[in-house]
C-alpha cells in the first residue's frame, strides 16, 4: 500500500480540485472544506513517502525508485514512461509543497472568506498543489515538464484571481505605483508569458538530449553519459546545457526572466505565499538540483567546458540576489518588497547549486545541502511573511506601507510573526535563515580556490546580507512601530478600527514562524541530518576525481564568513534600527535633500529600468510592428494587388471580347489552354529527365 | 466507408424539411462519427487499413476509399466538428432564411471533405475537393456578412487557381506514371528524375497551399473566415484548411517520396513554414475583429502543421496529426464562441467587449481551453502535436532516426521555430485578458451566457481537448504505427 503514496499524494489534491465545482453544488461550505481536506490527505501521504521509504531518511535511497512505473505513450520509437521518483530531494520537495500547502489552505479559509468566485479559487490551489508535486516527484524530464507548465497555468490563473480590474480595488489589489502599476489580468498574463519564455528553452534542451540520450528518466541520463559527448561533439552541449536553464531562470524569476514575481503580487496573499514564496518559485532550484548529479558527472567525464553551466547558474544567482534587494530597499508595498525578497532569496540558493558545481569532495555535499536547507528554511519564514502582511493589509485596506504603521498593539499575533520572519529572513542569529545562509556563505568562501570568479560572488551575497537585514527592519518598522498613519487615523474618524485577524488566519502563520525558530534551535542537528540524508547519493559525484577531495570547511573560511556576516548586519541592521524601529533619523527628508540619493531611489523604484525596457523593447514594437505590418502588407498592398488583377482581367476581357461572346468561353479557353500548356510543360521535363 | 460519402450527398438532396433539417443533418454526421470512431478503435485489430474499391473507369482506375492510420483521425475529426456545428447551426442560424439549402449545403459540403481525405484516387481527389470548394463558397456567398459575394468570389478564385495547378500536377503524374492511385504512383516514377518529381510536386503543392493558406497564399483566408456565417467559418477554418496538409502528407510522402531527398527543397519548405506561423501571430496581435484574429491564429496553426509535414520523421507527422486535432477542436471551440458574441452581444470587435467571464462562465472557460490547446499547454492535445511535431524535427536535425545526415540549420530553424511559438501564448491571453477580464462595458452589463444549444458543442469540445491530451494515445496508438511504416519505406527511396 505505502508504495502508492508517491501516486496518492499528487492524485489526491487534484481530484479535490476536480470535484470542486460537483461539492459546490451541495453546499460552500462543504465546497471549501473538502478542498482542504483533499490537500490534507496530499500532504498526509506525502508524509507516508518517509514510512514506505525508510532508505530515504536514511540516505541510503541513492538509487531511487521506482512504484509503479507505466508506459505512457509509445509513437515512432519515442517512449514516454510515467513513473516517480523517491529519492531525498524529490521528498523533501514533495513535503515542503503539501505541508506549507496545507497550512495555506487552512488561511484561506479566513482569508477568502465570502469571495464570489471561491469555486475557482480552490480548483486552482488544489490543481496546483496536485501539479507542483507530481513536479517534484516526477521520474523524467517529460512528466517534470506537464507538472512545470500546470503550475504555470495555476499560477496564472491565480495572480489574475481579481480579473475585474476595478479602479476601486487599485489600493488593495493592483500593484506597482505610476507608469508600472499594473492591474491583476495584467500581472497573470505577464507571468505567464516571461516564464513561458523560459519554458520554450527547457523544451529546446529536452528535445535535443532526448534526440541523443533517446530517454527522458533522470536516471538513466546519469546512468549512461553517451548523450552528452554526441551532443558536444555536434556542438550543441553548452546551448543544451544553458537552454535548459531557461526554465528554471524563468520559472524562479532570475535575471534576465525575473521581472514577472514583483508583479504577481496583485494576486490574493495566499496566493504569493504558496506560489510566489513557498513553492512554485523553488521549483526552478528544484530543476537545478535535480540535473545536476548529471552535468556534474558529465563535466568531470571528459567534458570540463560544462563548467560554464555551473557558473551560468552562479552568476545569475549572485546577481539576482543582490539586485533584487536594492529594489526591495525602495518598495512602498508591503507584499513587494517580500516579493523582491523572494527572488533574491531563490538567488542565494542558485548561487550555492552553482558553486556546489566548483567543488568536490564533502564541500560539495555541503554547498547541495545548504541550499537545500536554505530552500526549507526559506519557505518557512516567507510563507509567513507573506501571509501575515495579508492579514496586515487586508486589515488596513491598503497595500501600501505608508498607509499602515503603529499595529504592534493592535495586531499582537501578526506583529509576532512577521517580526520572526524578518529576523529570519535577514539571518540573524540563531534563527534558520542565520544557518542556511552561513552555509551558502560558507561554501562560495570554499570556492576561492578553485574559481578566480568566486570572491566576487562572495562580494555580492555579502552586500546583499546588509540590504536584506536593512529592508527587513524598515517593513516591520514601518508597518508595526511609530504612530498610526494619516489613512488609518482618518478611517478610524470614520469608525472603522483595525484588529487582529481571526484565529483561523493567525494561527497557521504562527505555527509557520514557531516553526522557523524551532527550526534555527535545531539547525545543526538538522543540518547533520541533511548531510547525510545527501551524501550517500552524492558521494558517488563529491569524490570523482579522487584524491583531491575537499573538506568541508576550513576554520579559515569560518572566520571570514562569521566576520562579514557580522559586519555587513551591523552595516544594514543600525541604520535601519535608527530610521525605523527607534524612528530618530528621518529618511524621508534626508533623501529629499540630497539630489543623488533622490535619483538612485528613483532608479531603485523604477527596478532599475529593466522592467521597463522589456516593454519598450519586446512588447511595444511587436504590436506596433504588426499593426504596421498589417496595414501595409494586408491592407494597402493586397488592395493594390487585387486592384491590378482586377483591371489586368479587365483589359484581357475587353481584349478577348473583340473576338469572343461568351464570357464562360473566354475562362473556359483560357483555363483549358494554359492548363494544356502547364501539362505539356511538366511532360516534357520528366521526358528530359 | 462507403455509405458515409453517399448517404450524406443523398440526404442533402433530399434534406428540404424545413428548420428539422438541421436535426437530420447532425443525425447523418453523428452516424459518420460513430462509424469513424468505431473504425478508429478497431483499426489496429483489422490489420492498419480498411479498403473499399469500385471500378470507376478504364482511365481513372478504381475509386478506392481507405480508412488508415492516417486518414481515420481526419475524418474523424472532419465528422465530429461538422456534427456538433450542426446543432450549434440551428441556434445561430435561426433568424435566417432558406434554411434546408442551408443545411444541404452543408452536408455536401461535409461530405466533401470526408471524401477529400478518405479517398485514395487522385482524380477523385481532386473532385472531392472541388466538391468541398462548391458548397462553401456558397454558403459564404449566400448566407455571410459584409461584402460577402465579393469575399466569395475571391475565395473561389485563390483557391480555384490553386486547384488548377493541383490538376495539373495530378494529370502530369498520371501520365508519367500511369495511374491515378497515390500508392501505385510511386513504383510507376521510378525513371523520372528528381527534379521533375520536384516539379511536380511543387505544382501540387501550390494548390495545397493555397488552401492551407500558407504565406504568401493566405490572402483569401482572413476574408473568408471573418464574414461567414460563424458555423462555416468554425469549419472552414478547423476542418477544412488543414486537410491540405493532411493531403501533403498523403500524396508527397506516399507518391513521392524521391523528393523528400532533395535536401533544398525540403530547407525551403521548412523556411516556408516557419515564416508562416510567425506572420500569422504577428497578424492576429494587430486584429480588433475577433474573427479576423482567428483566421490569422489559423494561418500561424497551418505553418506548424507544414512544419510537422515536412519534419521527416514519423514522430513529426505524428504531431503533425495531432496539431490538426487540436487546432480543430480549439479552433472550432473559439469560432463558436465569437459566434455566441455575434449572436447574443451583436458585437466582434474585441474593443467593445470585456469583462465577461462573471457573465459567461462556460465560454471564458472554454476559450481559455481553446487557446491553450492551441499554444500547445499540456494536459491539452496541442501539447503533444507541438511536442511531437519540434521533436520530430530536431530529431531529424540530429540524424536521430538515420532518415538522413545531421543538418545543424534544421536545428536552428527548429529553435527559432520554437522559440516563436511563445507568441500564440501571447495573442491568446491577450486576447482572453481582453475579452473577458477587466471592467464590463455599458452595453454589455445585462450580457449572459449563450443559449444551451450553442454552449453545448462548445463544452463538448473542451472535454474532448482535455481527454485527448491526458491520454493521447487513442489516436496515436494508430496514427504513430502507420506513420513509422511510411517513414520506413521512405528511406531507401529518398536514396536514390
Amino acid at each position: 500500500m505505502l508504495e502508492y503514496t508517491p501516486w496518492l499524494s499528487w492524485v489526491f489534491p487534484i481530484l479535490g480540485a476536480l470535484l470542486t465545482p460537483a461539492l459546490a453544488r451541495i453546499h460552500p461550505r462543504v465546497r471549501d472544506y473538502a478542498a482542504v481536506g483533499f490537500s490534507g490527505l496530499g500532504a498526509f501521504m506525502a508524509f507516508l513517502m518517509f514510512l514506505g521509504y525508510p532508505q530515504v531518511l536514511k540516505g541510503e535511497a541513492s538509487a531511487g525508485f521506482y512504484p509503479l512505473s507505466v508506459e505512457w505513450i509509445r509513437v515512432a520509437g519515442v517512449q514516454v514512461k510515467a513513473g516517480m521518483l523517491v529519492d531525498p530531494l524529490s521528498v523533501l520537495m514533495a513535503n515542503v509543497a503539501a505541508w506549507i500547502g496545507l497550512l495555506i489552505m487552512v488561511y484561506s479559509l479566513g482569508y477568502m472568506r465570502g469571495d464570489p468566485a471561491l469555486t475557482r479559487y480552490w480548483f486552482f490551489m488544489n490543481l496546483f498543489i496536485g501539479n507542483m508535486v507530481l513536479l517534484v516527484l516526477a521520474d523524467n524530464l517529460l512528466l517534470l515538464f506537464i507538472g512545470w507548465e500546470g503550475v504555470g497555468l495555476c499560477s496564472y490563473a491565480l495572480i489574475g484571481f481579481w480579473h475585474r480590474d476595478s479602479p476601486e480595488d487599485r489600493k488593495t489589489r493592483w500593484v506597482g505605483e505610476g507608469a508600472e502599476e499594473y492591474p491583476p489580468s495584467h500581472c497573470g498574463m505577464k507571468a505567464f508569458l516571461t516564464t513561458k519564455v523560459g519554458d520554450i528553452f527547457l523544451l529546446v534542451a529536452i528535445f535535443l538530449i532526448y534526440s541523443q540520450a533517446g530517454t527522458f528518466s533522470f536516471l538513466e541520463l546519469q546512468g549512461n553519459l553517451a548523450w552528452a559527448r554526441s551532443l558536444a561533439e555536434m556542438g550543441l552541449l553548452i546551448p543544451a546545457a544553458l537552454f535548459l536553464l531557461g526554465g528554471p531562470l524563468g520559472k524562479s524569476a532570475q535575471l534576465p526572466l525575473m521581472e514577472w514575481l514583483p508583479d504577481a503580487m496583485a494576486g490574493p496573499a495566499s496566493v504569493s505565499a504558496l506560489i510566489h514564496a513557498a513553492t512554485m518559485v523553488k521549483a526552478g532550484v528544484y530543476l537545478v538540483a535535480r540535473v545536476f548529479p548529471i552535468f556534474f558527472s558529465a563535466m568531470h567525464s571528459g567534458l570540463p567546458s560544462l563548467i560554464v553551466f555551473f557558473q551560468a547558474v552562479a552568476w545569475a544567482g549572485a546577481l539576482t540576489a543582490f539586485v533584487a534587494a536594492t529594489q526591495a530597499v525602495v518598495s512602498r508595498e508591503i507584499k513587494k518588497v517580500w516579493a523582491y525578497s523572494t527572488v533574491s532569496q531563490i538567488g542565494y540558493m542558485m548561487l550555492a547549486l552553482g558553486i556546489a558545481g566548483f567543488l568536490t569532495g564533502d564541500a560539495l555535499v555541503a554547498a547541495f545541502a545548504a541550499a537545500l536547507f536554505h530552500l526549507v528554511s526559506h519557505a518557512l519564514f516567507k510563507a509567513t511573511l507573506f501571509l501575515s502582511s495579508g492579514s496586515v493589509s487586508h486589515a488596513c485596506e491598503s497595500r501600501f506601507m505608508d498607509d499602515m504603521g503603529g499595529l504592534r498593539r493592535l495586531m499582537p499575533f501578526s506583529f509576532l510573526s512577521m517580526f520572526i520572519g524578518a529576523l529570519a529572513l535577514a539571518g540573524v542569529p540563531p534563527l534558520s535563515g542565520f544557518w542556511s545562509k552561513e552555509g551558502i556563505l560558507k561554501s562560495v568562501v570554499e570556492a576561492f580556490q578553485a574559481s578566480a570568479q568566486a570572491p566576487f560572488l562572495y562580494t555580492l551575497a555579502a552586500l546583499t546580507v546588509g540590504l536584506t537585514f536593512f529592508y527587513s527592519l524598515r517593513v516591520v518598522g514601518l508597518v508595526f512601530l511609530g504612530g498610526k498613519s494619516a489613512h488609518l487615523q482618518k478611517a478610524e474618524k470614520l469608525g472603522h478600527h483595525v484588529h487582529e485577524a481571526p484565529p483561523l488566519m493567525w494561527i497557521p502563520y504562527l505555527a509557520l514562524a514557531l516553526i522557523t525558530v524551532a527550526i534555527g534551535a535545531l539547525a545543526p542537528l538538522l543540518l547533520e541530518g541533511f548531510l547525510s540524508m545527501f551524501s550517500p547519493s552524492l558521494s558517488t559525484l563529491a569524490h570523482l576525481e579522487g584524491g583531491e577531495a575537499m573538506e568541508a570547511h576550513s576554520p579559515l573560511g569560518e572566520w571570514l564568513v562569521l566576520l562579514t556576516s557580522t559586519l555587513m548586519l551591523a552595516l544594514g541592521g543600525i541604520p535601519a534600527y535608527y530610521a525605523y524601529v527607534a524612528g530618530r533619523w528621518n529618511v524621508k527628508a534626508w533623501v529629499e535633500r540630497r539630489p543623488e540619493l533622490k535619483a538612485l531611489q528613483v532608479f531603485l523604484l523604477r527596478r532599475w529600468y529593466i522592467n521597463q525596457a522589456y516593454y519598450r523593447v519586446f512588447v511595444d514594437p511587436a504590436l506596433k510592428l504588426s499593426d504596421r505590418a498589417h496595414r501595409v502588407l494586408e491592407f494597402h498592398g493586397l488592395l493594390r494587388f487585387s486592384s491590378l488583377v482586377a483591371s489586368g482581367v479587365t483589359t484581357l476581357y475587353s481584349r478577348l471580347r473583340k473576338t469572343h461572346t461568351g464570357v464562360f468561353n473566354d475562362y473556359a479557353v483560357g483555363l483549358m489552354g494554359g492548363l494544356t500548356l502547364l501539362i505539356v510543360l511538366l511532360v516534357w521535363l520528366g521526358l528530359g529527365g | 466507408m462507403v455509405p458515409i460519402a453517399f448517404s450524406a450527398i443523398a440526404l442533402a438532396v433530399g434534406g428540404r424539411l424545413g428548420k428539422y433539417a438541421g436535426w437530420l443533418a447532425f443525425a447523418v454526421l453523428t452516424y459518420t462519427t460513430g462509424l469513424l470512431g468505431f473504425i478508429l478503435f478497431q483499426l489496429r485489430s483489422w490489420g492498419g487499413s480498411l479498403v473499399a474499391s469500385y471500378p470507376w473507369g478504364r482511365y481513372l482506375g478504381d475509386f478506392t476509399l481507405v480508412a488508415d492510420g492516417l486518414s481515420t483521425p481526419f475524418a474523424l475529426v472532419i465528422s465530429m466538428l461538422a456534427a456538433l456545428i450542426a446543432i450549434y447551426s440551428i441556434s445561430y442560424m435561426e433568424h435566417e432564411r432558406n434554411l434546408h439549402a442551408y443545411f444541404a449545403l452543408y452536408l455536401l459540403y461535409s461530405a466533401g471533405m470526408m471524401g477529400t481525405v478518405l479517398v485514395t484516387n487522385l482524380a477523385a481527389f481532386f473532385v472531392f475537393f472541388e466538391l468541398m470548394l462548391i458548397p462553401s463558397w456558397a454558403l459564404i456567398g449566400v448566407w455571410g456578412t459584409g461584402a460577402r459575394e465579393k469575399i466569395a468570389f475571391k475565395y473561389f478564385m485563390f483557391t480555384e487557381a490553386g486547384a488548377l495547378f493541383l490538376l495539373a500536377g495530378i494529370v502530369t503524374a498520371r501520365f508519367l506514371a500511369g495511374t491515378f492511385d497515390v500508392f501505385a504512383i510511386a513504383a510507376g516514377m521510378e525513371r523520372v528524375s528528381v527534379g521533375t518529381a520536384v516539379a511536380i510536386v511543387s505544382a501540387i503543392l501550390l494548390g495545397l497551399f493555397v488552401k492551407m493558406a500558407i504565406f504568401p497564399l493566405h490572402t483569401w483566408l482572413p476574408d473568408a473566415h471573418a464574414e461567414a456565417p460563424t458555423p462555416i467559418s468554425a469549419l472552414l477554418s478547423p476542418a477544412m484548411v488543414g486537410i491540405g496538409g493532411y493531403a501533403a502528407i498523403r500524396i508527397v510522402y506516399t507518391a513521392f517520396p524521391m523528393v523528400l531527398g532533395h535536401g533544398q527543397f525540403v530547407m525551403a519548405l521548412v523556411v516556408l513554414a516557419v515564416v508562416t506561423m510567425i506572420y500569422g501571430g504577428y497578424m492576429a496581435l494587430a486584429q480588433d475583429d475577433i474573427k479576423r484574429l482567428l483566421a490569422y491564429s489559423s494561418i500561424s496553426q497551418m505553418g506548424y502543421l507544414l512544419f510537422g509535414v515536412v519534419s521527416l520523421s514519423a514522430l513529426g507527422l505524428t504531431g503533425a496529426v495531432l496539431i490538426y486535432v487540436s487546432h480543430g477542436l480549439g479552433k472550432a471551440i473559439l469560432f463558436m464562441v465569437a459566434g455566441i458574441f455575434i449572436h447574443t452581444l451583436h458585437t466582434r470587435s474585441i474593443r467593445e467587449l470585456g469583462g465577461l467571464a462573471g457573465r459567461m462562465p462556460y465560454s471564458a472557460t472554454a476559450t481559455l481551453l481553446g487557446f491553450l490547446t492551441l499554444m500547445g499547454a499540456p494536459p491539452l492535445i496541442g501539447f503533444w502535436g507541438e511536442f511531437f511535431t519540434f521533436g520530430g524535427s530536431i530529431y531529424t536535425g540530429t540524424g536521430f532516426g538515420g532518415v538522413t545526415a545531421p543538418n545543424l540549420t534544421r536545428i536552428w530553424v527548429t529553435g527559432i521555430a520554437v522559440v516563436f511559438s511563445a507568441m500564440t501564448a501571447g495573442y491568446g491571453l491577450w486576447t482572453v485578458r481582453r475579452v473577458f477580464f477587466g471592467g464590463t462595458p455599458e452595453p454589455l452589463k445585462e450580457a449572459k451566457e449563450g443559449p444551451r444549444l450553442m454552449t453545448a458543442p462548445i463544452l463538448v469540445l473542451a472535454v474532448v481537448a482535455v481527454v485527448l491530451g491526458i491520454y493521447p494515445t487513442v489516436l496515436t496508438n494508430v496514427a504513430a504505427p502507420f506513420l513509422s511504416q511510411l517513414l520506413s519505406g521512405l528511406t531507401p527511396a529518398m536514396g536514390s
